[in-house]
């Protein structure tokens, strides 16, 4: 060997040469496997044998580097940063360009992240919102309905009161016609009563001194007389005055009355808008509600999705 | 065929900032390749390691639960980094971050393995060989070898959930904290 170096040198690289073409081919194919095996004989051929390989390691691991750090940041695993450590030069500045890439994705994610989260926190606090607005207005419903049917049933008995009063004061007036009917009847007999005393006074002037008891006695017949007329009109006076008052309470009472049918009406539609209507698209305030409460926990898991 | 095991001497080896140390294997973890800077740092001839099991530098301190995690990682066709503690044929050791990732073929078929790796920071290495020293208590308390690999595994999965973090966050987190 020492004898002849230059041959077996020769020889070695002529070897060389040939295998470090092979696997440089492979590796320019895409395959990174490929490695130069073991050359011996020759110094120069174990030194090219490791400049290849050497070269080759470093082309595979900034592959799989890059792309092992590109899927990690596709998933999201934004932790997983490419290592630029034992790459140099070109090498290291596309592995920076490439951290700095994943960089700005990851920022994104984040951002992405945050809006998700705030959209997250928005929906949770319309949610809760709208639970407690329409709990609210469900309970506020009931309290409204029971308060409307407090009402209309508070309007019937009104109604029905006011229209014993008014048969009451109806029949005031009737009792004040028959009292004056009767005052009249009086009146009359007191007229007459009157003239029968005049004529007796007559009569007893007539008879002289036998008449003198007599004439006494009629002329008390006609006091009599005068004063039953004029009680009768102090009677009729106030007969009056009632039948005006009579008259009076009436148009008050079915003033009160027209008020109160008016009311039960206003009630009636309150009960129907808290309770919903005869007809189905009548819905109630409660059942407003409940869709109301629906719609929104359908939109609100929607955003969740999302 | 494994060598016969040398006693670590205790003495550590490390490496540039500007070095890789390359292995490939078989799908089974035989070594098909490895570059200059391993075999400097094994203190292993080429011929000494192509043809042998990985397990070749072995070294008595990693937990059996790390190799489990790395092997069920690889066999989902996943990559693992891992801190890995070797042992030269001298019976020196050398701290490396391991990045270790399938080969495939043109047909996505995994046809080997391989592994580059890069020079941790102390603080690094503080910090993997504090984690193994606990996997390491947890699988000695056990003398068969499924056992101890159960024991250490369910350590490691304590330890994250303690910290909330998956293996893959807390192995970053390290070499995150030692950066350079
Ligand atoms: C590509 C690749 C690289 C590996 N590198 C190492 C390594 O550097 N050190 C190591 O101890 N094991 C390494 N292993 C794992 C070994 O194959 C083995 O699982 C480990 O040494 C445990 O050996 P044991 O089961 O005999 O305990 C590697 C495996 C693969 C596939």
């Amino acid at each position: 060997m020492k004898a002849r170096p230059e041959t077996v040198d020769a020889a070695a690289l002529d070897e060389a040469v040939r295998l470090v073409t092979e696997v440089c081919e492979r590796a320019c194919n895409g395959d990174l496997e490929a490695r130069v095996p073991v050359i011996s004989g020759s110094e120069r051929a174990a030194r090219i044998r490791i400049a290849i390989n050497g070269l080759l390691d470093h082309v595979d691991a900034f592959v799989r580097e890059s792309g092992a750090a590109s899927a990690a940041a596709a998933e999201g695993r934004f932790h997983r940063r490419f290592l630029t450590q034992g790459l140099d030069g070109a090498y290291r500045a596309a592995a920076e360009q490439i951290t700095h890439s994943n960089q700005v994705m990851s920022r994104t994610a984040a951002q992405f992240a945050d809006a998700a989260r705030a959209r997250q926190a928005l929906a949770d606090e319309l949610e809760s919102a709208v639970l407690t607005v329409s709990e609210q207005v469900a309970t506020a419903a009931t309290e409204m309905g029971r308060s409307a049917n407090g009402l209309a049933d508070f309007a019937r008995v009104a109604v029905a009161d006011a229209e014993r009063g008014l048969g009451t004061v109806s029949s005031l007036r009737t009792s004040s016609d028959e009292i004056r009917h009767a005052v009249d009847l009086i009146n009359q007999v007191a007229a007459q009563t009157r003239l029968l005393a005049l004529n007796a006074t007559i009569e007893a002037a007539r008879a002289g001194s036998a008449g003198r008891g007599f004439g006494v006695v009629a002329n008390e017949v006609k006091n009599l007389a005068n004063e039953t007329s004029a009680s009768s009109e102090e009677i009729m006076s106030q007969v009056n005055t009632v039948q005006q008052s009579a008259a009076d309470a009436i148009g008050v009472l079915e003033a009160v009355t027209n008020r109160i049918r008016e009311m039960s009406v206003l009630v009636e539609g309150i009960a129907q808008a808290v309770d919903g209507g005869h007809q189905i698209e009548d819905v109630g305030l409660s059942q407003l509600a409940e869709v109301l409460r629906a719609e929104v926990s359908r939109f609100v898991s929607t955003i969740r999705a999302s | 065929m494994k060598l016969i095991r040398v006693r670590p001497s205790g003495q550590e080896r490390t490496f540039g900032a500007d070095e890789l140390i390359v292995t490939k294997t078989d799908p089974r973890g035989i070594l098909t390749y490895a570059n200059d800077v391993f075999l400097r740092l094994s203190a292993l001839d080429e011929d000494e390691a192509i043809g042998q099991p990985h397990n070749l530098i072995r070294h008595p301190d990693m937990p059996r639960a790390v190799f489990k995690l790395l092997w069920d990682t690889l066999r989902q066709q996943r990559e693992i980094f891992a801190y890995v503690v070797n042992l030269a044929a001298d019976g020196a050791h050398y701290w490396v971050f391991a990045h270790v990732t399938p080969s495939f073929d043109e047909t996505g078929r995994v046809v080997g393995y391989h592994s580059n790796r890069r020079v941790p920071s102390r603080a690094a290495i503080a910090a993997a060989d504090d984690l193994y020293g606990v996997l390491r208590a947890a699988e000695r308390r056990h003398d068969r070898a499924q056992d101890a690999v159960a024991a250490g595994h369910d350590t490691l999965q304590r330890v994250l959930a303690e910290r909330g973090r998956t293996y893959d966050e807390l192995v970053w987190d390290i070499s995150t904290g030692g950066r350079r």
